[in-house]
């Protein structure tokens, strides 16, 4: 360990008053604004009509019949899931939290996946399933699961996995032991222990993983266009299509879908703090 | 050697120290006292510059370093919890310190072994402050605040934490210490038995004001203020107001508390509220545990504050017993009884005190 | 004998997760050693040679290259700018330092693909070219809020009192920052910074509006790839990237 000594003159006195920590949240917060939220509100600046027509123009035609299919199918894709990612990664947090002999080993292999590329992990389950794949060759067919909404949820709970294991299982682990020991003496059996104990006390792993699972779902670009075929498509993929032949339109797009996730992390952030919850990573 | 004027500090609406002033004599190990939220810890931080005071002056060596940064105080201060560096050995834990004070007395590596030795840590330098147990961590810290012969050293709570065996060892430590190293010391601490232990000299705070001040043994004894009799020490306490002479029985002073106990305070004249008394001063009497005897015969007896009592608990402490009574009217007492006095718990005694023993405020 | 009943009835989830965690990742590896000439599972023998060919394809090596150049810079960039913000946030008494924390987790919640064209659109229009200086920009929006995160966490158990402690044994505030309070945050920085890089790496969404000529990346490559037809050396070639990626992780986990 080395020390270093600085003497004060090394910084003028007029410096070192300024650099307070608000300073910092302002280096920051211009930062993101520049490089984040200033492009994000420069789309919604694209996605006006200013010629001929009506302002809103754009957003008519985004809110087209055919659009609004693919919004809907993008949030069915998401809501299912995320409701199989949620029962799986539950009973895998719970499992590794309170049954394993070997918690750690378990934890690591959950976590081992959020290192590979995303786009890795996709390949990976399309070479399962693909003509040289180890399913077809085994059993003649791939069950309907490649170029299908089947694929798309599959390969999209194999991606989120790790994002719903990992909070569950923080807020598994943050029960005190004596509590579930507390309701066993107390005559609840197991279920009942795990209703009225277990189930309440990791309810901020839940709210986490839903929030977690259900964005990058809905957001996804990779599944639908590596597992999915082209009645699969998701929101991400249609404003990444548009935007090649209509910024406008594809702008607009962009406005609505972001618009409508940005009002569910609102809700969400009514009854459970967001930046806490994403803290849990 | 510190001297502190008027000092004030208040968070938003809330009075933390409330125009506080004491001094410390070269040399003297001084305790702050008192509960926990009475902004002793507020005003060590602001003697240590750590917290900006709203008022008051803080001297240190006879200049006012009130406006000095923290840095430039030379101080020695030790934490609750140690605040050990988790990144440095113990012994780079004291270099530390030699070198950002520019320490020129002796080479910094002899100074360190020799400090790391008189809080026996000679052979834990390389240890990480996480390898070394919760006594040692104290005496570490202890070690790093001193290394660098500051002016005067200012504790915060240092025994936080550690269990009962442990503190009082380490009581015994830092006194001794202490003496070795000669340095002013301010000491605060919630613990009554701590302060009046180590200290010099108490300085009793409440609700940020100081309430009094001196030797242990005079706060015991005479306690100036309701709190600090309270506060130090444990007592019996009745309340009550001064009765006329006429009224009492026995002619000299007496007191009668809530149900009607005749306390007799000697040359004061105390009444009871209860029997609408002349005098209005409302008046609380204290007496000492060990000034009140316990006698295992009951109906009270002829001598003077000679009372019935029924026993409620009783503590073994093992060369004696510390045995708590409810009196008729329902007061309870707290006593020290000989072991020898063979009582148990729904036992009718009789409890007397002299009515030199009584505090009367 | 119940405990042991129970234990199996999570066999068959448990089972599913892992095959659904790993198997991706294992076939990737596998088929990268077949000796056919399509990504397949090798009955009849290994061989190493897709992994010859990776190391000839220019193409390949160009985009490693380039992401190893975007992964650097951003991760730097996110890293400097996560744990400023970090510091910010968690040191200063402000109004609405939640919401502000949330705000700094947006670019997760917006897709990538939003978060790509609008700094193409965006950057086009001030004059940023397209090639390294957006892609850098992009990859470090995307992870800012990860080492932030990170570092975040880290500085809200941090004891202010070692800061204190420093004071009174004579340092001045820089000389507190640089020998107690970053020794002491920076594990949680470079883990913030190592993740930023893996994520960087790894990153196609919001990368392909962004490259520039010569500046294709390795996912986009070989996102080429699969659509165009399959060849072993994309096998090969993620198999390196896995095993790139967790040895930063491991290095990371050893920092920290």
């Amino acid at each position: 360990m080395r020390t270093v000594k600085i003497s004060d003159s090394f910084l003028p006195s007029s410096v070192r008053k300024r650099v307070t920590p608000r300073t910092l949240v302002g280096i920051g917060v211009l930062w993101l604004t520049l490089c984040f939220i200033v492009p994000i509100v420069f789309l919604l600046y694209e996605s006006l009509n200013f010629g001929e027509g009506h302002l809103l123009a754009n957003y008519e035609q985004a809110l087209a019949w055919t659009y609004i299919n693919v919004l809907g199918r993008t949030f069915v894709y998401a809501l299912v899931t995320t409701i199989l990612t949620l029962i799986l990664g539950y009973l895998t947090a719970y499992y590794i939290a309170f049954k394993s002999s070997r918690p750690m080993v378990l934890l690591a292999l959950v976590l081992l996946p959020l290192w590979v590329a995303i786009i890795i992990r996709f390949f990976g389950v399309r070479l399962f399933f693909l003509q040289s794949g180890p399913v077809q060759q085994l059993f003649g067919t791939d069950f309907g699961i490649l170029f299908s909404r089947n694929g798309v949820v599959l390969g999209l709970i194999s991606a989120l996995l790790p994002f719903a294991v990992l909070p569950m299982y923080n807020s598994l682990r943050a029960i005190d032991d004596d509590l579930i020991n507390a309701s066993r003496t107390l005559g609840a059996g197991q279920f009942q222990t795990l209703r009225s104990v277990i189930l309440p006390l990791s309810f901020s792993g839940i709210v986490a993983a839903t929030l977690f699972v259900f964005i990058l779902a809905a957001g996804s670009y990779l599944a639908p266009s590596i597992m999915g075929g082209p009645a699969n498509n998701m929101m991400a993929n249609i404003i990444a299509d548009t935007q090649s032949y209509s910024i406008p339109l594809a702008s607009a797009m962009a406005v609505v879908f972001t618009g409508l996730l940005l009002i569910l992390v609102g809700l969400f952030n009514h009854f459970a703090n967001v930046s806490e919850v994403l803290g849990d990573l | 050697m510190l001297e502190v004027t008027g000092l004030t500090k208040t968070y938003g609406s809330l009075l933390a120290v409330d125009d506080l002033s004491f001094k410390l004599e070269q040399g003297e190990f001084a305790t702050l006292l008192g509960p926990s939220g009475c902004g002793k810890s507020t005003t060590l931080h602001a003697i240590a510059g750590l917290r900006e005071a709203t008022a008051g002056t803080v001297y240190l060596r006879g200049e006012d370093v009130t406006d000095v940064p923290t840095n430039e105080r030379n101080i020695g201060f030790v934490f609750q919890h140690s605040a050990l560096f988790p990144h440095m050995t113990a012994k780079e834990n004291i270099t530390y310190g030699l070198k950002m004070q520019e320490f020129t007395g002796r080479d910094h590596d002899e100074q360190a072994e020799h400090f790391l030795e008189m809080v026996e840590l000679g052979d834990h330098g390389d240890h990480k402050p996480t390898e070394l147990s919760g006594g040692q961590q104290r005496r570490l810290s202890l070690a790093r605040a001193l290394a660098y012969e500051p002016d005067i050293l200012l504790l915060d709570e240092p025994l936080t934490g550690l269990d009962r065996v442990l503190r009082e060892t380490m009581r015994n430590e830092i006194k001794k210490i202490q003496r070795e190293v000669d340095v002013t010391t301010l000491h605060v601490t919630h613990d009554q038995a701590e302060a009046l232990s180590m200290s010099d000299r108490v300085i009793v705070m409440n609700d940020g004001q100081k309430e009094q001040e001196g030797p242990a043994k005079e706060l015991y004894r005479n306690p100036q203020t309701e709190f600090v009799a309270e506060f130090v020490g444990k007592s019996t306490k009745f309340t009550g107001t001064a009765a006329s002479p006429s009224a009492g029985g026995d002619g000299d002073g007496q007191v009668v508390a809530a149900n009607a106990t005749a306390v007799n305070v000697g040359d004061l004249q105390i009444h009871a509220a209860a029997a609408g008394g002349a005098a209005d001063e409302r008046l609380s009497l204290y007496v000492r545990p060990e000034e009140i005897d316990v006698h295992e015969t009951p109906g009270g007896g002829d001598a003077v504050n000679s009372f019935s009592a029924t026993v409620n608990h009783i503590e073994y402490l093992g060369h004696r017993n510390e045995i708590e009574a409810t009196l008729e009217d329902g007061t309870n007492v707290t006593a020290y009884g000989d072991a020898a006095v063979d009582v148990e718990i729904g036992d009718e005694v009789t409890i007397q005190f002299d009515p030199e023993d009584v505090i009367v405020l | 004998m119940r405990a042991r009943l129970e234990r199996l009835g999570f066999i068959p989830p448990l089972v599913v997760v892992f095959t659904l965690l790993l198997l991706p990742v294992v076939i990737v590896v596998v088929t990268s050693l077949t000796t056919q000439q399509s990504p397949a599972i090798p009955y009849d023998g290994l061989t190493l040679e897709w992994y010859v060919e990776l190391t000839q394809d220019r193409q390949i090596v160009s985009a490693i290259q380039t992401s190893v150049v975007v992964g650097v810079f951003a991760s730097v960039l996110a890293g400097i700018m996560g744990t400023v913000t970090a510091f910010g946030l968690v040191r200063s008494e402000i109004r609405f330092k939640e919401s502000l924390a949330t705000v700094m987790l947006l670019p997760i919640m917006i897709s990538p693909v939003i978060i790509g064209i609008a700094i193409l659109r965006f950057g086009s229009s001030i004059g940023v070219p397209t090639g390294y200086p957006m892609i850098i920009l992009a990859h470090s929006v995307l992870t800012f809020p990860f080492v932030f995160l990170i570092v975040r966490a880290r500085l809200l158990t941090f004891d202010a009192r070692l800061e204190d402690a420093s004071r009174t044994l004579g340092a001045n505030g820089l000389e507190t920052a640089f020998n107690v309070t970053l020794p002491i945050v920076a594990p949680s920085i470079v883990a913030g910074m190592l993740l930023a890089f893996v994520i960087s790496f790894g990153e196609f969404t919001a990368t392909q509006f962004l490259t520039g000529v010569g500046t294709d990346t390795v996912p986009i490559y070989i996102y080429t790839q699969i659509q165009t037809g399959l060849s072993p050396v994309i096998s090969a070639l993620a198999t390196a990237l896995v095993a790139l990626m967790i040895v930063t992780s491991y290095l990371g986990d050893r920092i920290t």
